[in-house]
């Protein structure tokens, strides 16, 4: 029995009109609706928001172009959300499909037809699109050298996106100006994990919500912005209510201190100190806790530089050249220049006076600061233990108490009892981070001084103990991380500046020796500075909102707009980066491409094609490899100077001795080469390819011009196979092995290590991790444990200050607890700027509001960013709920409406404004500091001012 | 009052030395430098696109909407139609005094569990919030056992691992659904930034009201390789 098109809408039709108005259904049209579902095509797929990396079951129905997604259910069969997703989750349905869907390229234009920085956005084909891009990156590459073309990457790339970016920016462009979103909200945590472990992502795995007896969380709200993990908790925890204890430590109350014990509300950045507190009170007080043994076999102690400023522009810098007598400096005014001036030295303040007194700092002294460093050295237990001797729970109490209203005393109780729980023999216990400890002027810090308790304990890598630092994004393990679209870094945890890596990643890609960029330091806000600067020339936005979601953005909006340089914006709506844009391309949305993801437990999922994206719109996989078609060898492989003067070596004999050309393209050395062809040719027959829609490989039903100007028809092999595969070669046999392609569209995904088909729950510890056995055994310890991440592993010895012996001394297989102080961050509440800004997310909406604003529920939802704040905050203020303020701060303002009822609910100094609304555009009032080691950006603390309007 | 007007226009005077002094915007500074061909541009946002429209991102007073939620009393409201098939329902009446959810007391449940539900005329939670699909998880020496059988991989036994505990009496929510404004919010009655092309399809005939998601679909089409 088949239904036409015509019918099938008909009946289902009526069934909902029929249901609206509550009327019974006529048995024939309800066997109809029967059929219609008959027709739907259920698949697997990964949620395209979070870092939790939920499996959903997606429908959809229709022929070619037509087919649409109907639904979303939870997958009972994904281990993660087993049948559960959050109002994000279920509504993947919807997010494809707003109606200003960007269609096809726009140019700014002027009225003849030719490219004008001031002109309105035009449509145009993409061949045009693609001599304008061409053309300005010719241009940039002639005026700056490859520093001069960056890319706005993303920690929302599937990991073929991801990949085939780096290639061509890293291995074409020679370009290491390429770092993701990512950096913005993990940085920090990858610093943690390189610095104590030697290699990137967690130890544990979600198993440990279900294994454990105490959740803390630090600096997270969980309740909404990992609502499935959340679910996960709350099911432990009303499971097991006695036994199993919740702590939340935050700095205002929220969602997820409604299922806390008790919730510790502390001032913004003094968690360095509840930390130290926390070790002190095992080292000092309870030294019967701390498993020596463990602590001999496996644990060093390191301490490095604590002045290393705030991730500001240093003096000199174009933007901020010259200093003029009124303090304002180039671009930057006097009141900007007061906290930027903090970059080069400051003052130690009161507060953080006794923390840094082990460091040789005392409240008074003037702080002379290095740029921000990695560097560290190996010291005594001894001088760890003298570094913790500040944190007694007098001063720790005095310093972190975050509510004016909570009595001390009571304060005071809440940390012991946390320290009872940490301490406490046989207690299971996760300590979950998220934001509130990565996006942190001291961010890389804080991640190591959770481990530092947690191996303190012997809480670590075990099922159901562990530090667990929580992605933010859908695939900033996945791709940012594990595919390394960062400045510094190759696939797999290799690193730009090691040769040896460089070589080895030239000879995969079959390009010549000596063409990989050495130098990665154009980090994500130092290409939005390095654009303010005049030295990129050529910018392009790939999935991400990078001028709504950096720090202090109005800079960056005026350098897009009011310079000479060329910024392109691909996505699919419209938002912030779109409209600062010179060049519009409208990118395949997630469901309109093949794709994989990998969660915060290093879990890697794919998903196959379900739909044709809209108008004329193209994955960002095409886009890159159309855009490698424009550029040789001759192009690209020439000499350059870097600006630190390093050259990069001209490469093109030796690309002619591989057997290139001079006109040899990029798409035929990086995409299109023979071993991609013949190892990955297309199976239109076979699972999973077969019945399956696959834009890139095959071109679609849409007939979409390509780039040179003829209907693109496909590569003509499996092109989203090939860069998996390649890939993950660079992981296989070094503790990131991953599976092959066809089996991950079998499975709800597998965490890596995958080794002999098997994933890994639990990594450094012998019972679980296959790489940790091998190293043990090799190492012949007998240790339950083996760190054996390859970074930072030989260091030189000295005290709290200095090195006194250079020698590296190897500490292969050992993780390391740090010595690190509470300090202040740089802008801190004043006289004028009375309070603390805190930004963030809310559960209804993903990050800057592109998508989940078009979805009618989410955005009805939460329709606005309010300016969350105390009761008392807005009466002193003369403020109402629901009236209009203004939130100022040294950089600008923006208007909201106050809230004092809502779902978060700070304590007097603080107020809360989520980021997702561009008409309150809280990052125009945000500041630019970083953690210095990481270069993640601190948007979790700046000063404001609120009046009324 | 006055102090306030004065600190505004200060802080007008403020920022209007700033686009001075720091911006590219004025013609004399554009010809100070060298080789940029650079015009004032007075919006950012050229083209009237995305929801802000043809508001000029460099300036503070936007307009915002004002925004109104559904204001009736729990009982009184008329259900919202729900999204598509199955897709959890919103919330169509005020929430003031009901929330936060918190672990000693979740208002939702007073009113919407299936034995009070009818009586109070709200929409009685489904069957799949009764039941709990995960696995029992634990570790036993070196072995991770789901439900007692030790487990190579947590995914790719996905039929044999899927475990359903129903609780038919329908008296105990599982807990990790506990947590309703998860998936349930309540409705500003706002204009739309943008209308949405999304086309649901309802199968069940009461699928704009009722879910159907049950016992008899939450194995099917769980196996995603077979050919079509």
């Amino acid at each position: 029995m088949s239904l036409s098109r015509r019918e099938f809408l008909k009946s289902s039709a009526a069934a909902s009109a029929a249901a609206a108005i509550g009327m019974s259904v006529p048995a024939e049209l309800e066997a109809n609706a029967k059929v219609a579902e008959s027709k739907w095509r259920w698949d697997k797929a990964a949620c395209r928001f979070c870092g939790t990396g939920c499996g959903i079951m997606l429908a959809t129905t229709g022929d070619g172009k037509d087919r649409k997604i109907v639904a979303v259910k939870g997958d009972p069969a994904a281990p993660v959300n087993r049948g559960l997703n959050c109002i994000k989750g279920y509504f993947n349905a919807k997010i494809m499909y707003g109606a200003d869907r960007l269609t096809q390229p726009l140019l700014r234009m002027d009225e003849k037809g030719n490219f004008d920085k001031h002109g309105k956005f035009a449509p145009i084909s993409w061949e045009r699109a693609y001599d304008e891009m061409e053309k300005n990156i010719r241009k940039a590459l002639k005026e700056s050298g490859p520093e001069g073309v960056g890319v706005f990457a993303s920690g929302q790339y599937t990991i073929m996106e991801g990949y085939a970016a780096q290639k061509m920016m890293k291995g074409g462009f020679r370009s290491n100006a390429f770092d993701p979103n990512a950096r913005h909200c993990m940085a920090s945590a990858v610093v943690g994990f390189y610095q104590t472990f030697g290699i990137d992502e967690p130890s544990g795995c979600y198993d440990d919500i279900e294994l454990t007896d105490t959740i803390v969380t630090w600096g997270s709200n969980m309740a909404e912005m990992h609502p499935i993990l959340w679910s996960r908790v709350t099911d432990r925890k009303l499971s097991d209510p006695d036994n199993v204890k919740v702590v939340n430590i935050q700095t205002y109350t929220h969602r997820t201190c409604d299922l806390g014990d008790f919730n510790i509300i502390f001032r913004p950045n003094t968690d360095l100190a509840l930390w130290n507190y926390l070790a002190r009170e095992i080292v000092y007080n309870h030294p019967e806790a701390i498993d020596w043994d463990f602590i001999k076999k496996n644990i060093i102690f390191a301490v490095g530089p604590v002045n290393i400023g705030y991730g500001f522009r240093r003096a000199g810098e174009k933007s901020i050249t010259p200093v003029r007598p009124d303090g304002s400096a180039g671009k930057y005014d006097a009141k900007e220049m007061e906290i930027y001036n903090k970059e080069m030295s400051k003052v130690v303040s009161e507060l953080e006076g006794p923390a840094l007194e082990p460091y040789g700092y005392k409240a008074g002294d003037t702080m002379k600061n290095i740029p921000g460093t990695l560097k560290h050295h190996e010291i005594t237990f001894e001088d760890y233990k003298k570094s913790l001797a500040p944190y007694t729970l007098e001063y720790t109490a005095n310093l972190c108490k975050g509510d004016p209203e909570e009595s001390l005393d009571s304060f005071k109780k809440k940390l012991q009892d946390l320290a009872a729980l940490y301490v406490e023999d046989g207690r299971k216990i996760v300590s979950f981070w998220t934001m509130g400890m990565n996006q942190h002027t001291r961010g890389s810090w804080d991640n190591t001084l959770a481990y530092n308790v947690h191996f303190l304990v012997n809480k670590q890598s075990r099922p159901g103990a562990g530090a667990y630092s929580l992605t933010g994004q859908p695939s900033a393990c996945g791709t940012a991380r594990e595919v390394g679209t960062f400045a510094h870094r190759l696939p797999a945890d290799m690193m730009v500046k090691n040769p040896h890596h460089r070589a080895k990643v030239e000879k995969k890609w079959e390009i010549p020796a000596g063409t990989l960029n050495p130098v990665g330091n154009q980090h994500i806000m130092k290409i939005h500075r390095d654009i303010e600067d005049g030295l990129i020339k050529f910018a392009w936005v790939n999935v991400c909102n990078a001028y709504q979601d950096s720090a202090n953005a109005k800079h960056w909006i005026k350098a897009a707009r009011e310079m000479d340089n060329f910024i392109v914006t691909s996505d699919g709506y419209p938002g912030i980066s779109s409209m600062v844009s010179d060049l519009i391309l409208p990118s395949a949305m997630i469901y309109e491409k093949w794709g994989a993801y990998g969660n915060a437990e290093r879990r890697s999922q794919h998903w196959r094609q379900q739909v044709l994206p809209v108008g004329h719109a193209m994955s960002d996989t095409w886009q890159w490899v159309e855009l490698s078609k424009r550029f040789t060898v001759d192009d690209l492989w020439g000499p350059y100077t870097l600006r630190n003067g390093t050259k990069l070596a001209d490469v093109r004999q030796e690309a002619y001795k591989m057997g290139y050309k001079p006109d040899t393209t990029m798409y035929e050395i990086l995409y299109g080469n023979e071993r991609a062809k013949k190892q990955y040719p297309l199976a239109l027959d076979k699972f999973p390819q077969q019945g399956y829609d696959n834009s890139e490989c095959l071109g679609d039903a849409r007939n979409v011009v390509g780039t040179d100007g003829k209907v693109f028809k496909g590569y003509g092999f499996m092109i989203h196979q090939y860069l998996w595969e390649e890939y993950a070669f660079f992981g296989r046999g070094h503790g990131h092995d991953l599976a092959d392609f066809v089996t991950y569209q079998k499975v709800r995904g597998l965490k890596w290590p995958v080794v002999n088909g098997k994933e890994t729950s639990w990594r450094f510890n012998v019972d679980f991790d296959p790489y940790a056995m091998k190293h043990a055994k090799e190492a012949g310890t007998g240790s339950q444990y083996a760190f054996y991440g390859p970074l930072a592993k030989k260091l030189p010895f000295g005290d709290l200050t200095h090195v006194t012996d250079k020698t590296k001394k190897s500490l292969a297989n050992k993780a390391k607890i740090f010595a690190r102080p509470y300090m202040d961050p740089p802008e801190m509440p004043d006289e004028e700027y009375n309070l603390w800004l805190c930004t963030g997310r809310v559960l209804e909406h993903w990050h800057s509001g592109t998508m989940t604003m078009r979805v009618p529920e989410l955005y009805r939802a939460v329709p606005e960013a309010l300016v969350y704040m105390n009761p008392e905050t807005a009466k002193e203020r003369g403020l109402e709920d629901g009236k209009l303020c203004w939130v100022e701060s040294r950089r600008g303002k923006v208007k909201a409406r106050v809230e004092t009822r809502g779902r978060n609910r700070p304590p007097k100094p603080l107020v809360f404004v989520p980021w997702f609304d561009e008409r309150v555009f809280i990052n125009k009032v945000t500041l630019d500091q970083t953690c210095p080691m990481s270069k993640q950006t601190d948007y979790k603390k700046c000063a404001v001012k609120i009046y009324k309007v | 009052m006055k102090i306030l007007t004065k600190i505004t226009i200060g802080l007008a005077t403020a920022s209007l030395l700033l686009v001075g002094c720091s911006s590219m915007n004025t013609q004399t500074q554009a010809k100070a430098k060298k080789s940029v061909v650079v015009k004032p541009t007075a919006k950012t946002n050229a083209m009237g696109m995305g929801y802000i429209k043809d508001v000029d991102l460099l300036n503070d007073d936007v307009s915002l909407p004002t925004v109104a939620y559904h204001a009736a009393p729990p009982g009184a409201a008329k259900k919202i139609k729900r999204a598509y098939q199955d897709a959890p329902p919103m919330i169509p009446h005020s929430v003031e005094g009901l929330v936060p959810i918190t672990k000693n007391n979740n208002a939702c449940l007073g009113c919407h569990m299936p034995d009070v539900a009818k009586a109070m005329g709200a929409t009685p939670i489904p069957i799949s919030h009764f039941t709990n699909f995960r696995p029992k998880t634990e570790v036993e020496g070196t072995e991770i056992l789901k439900n007692g059988h030790v487990i190579k991989n947590g995914s790719s036994e996905s039929q044999k691992n899927v475990s359903i505990k129903v609780n038919h009496k329908e008296n105990k929510l599982y807990p990790g659904r506990f947590n309703c404004t998860q998936c349930h919010a309540p409705q500003a009655t706002n204009k739309l930034v943008d209308q949405s092309t999304f086309k649901p399809v309802y199968t069940a005939p009461n699928g704009a009201s009722k879910s159907s998601w049950n016992q008899s679909k939450w194995m099917k089409d769980i196996n995603t390789q077979k050919s079509e």
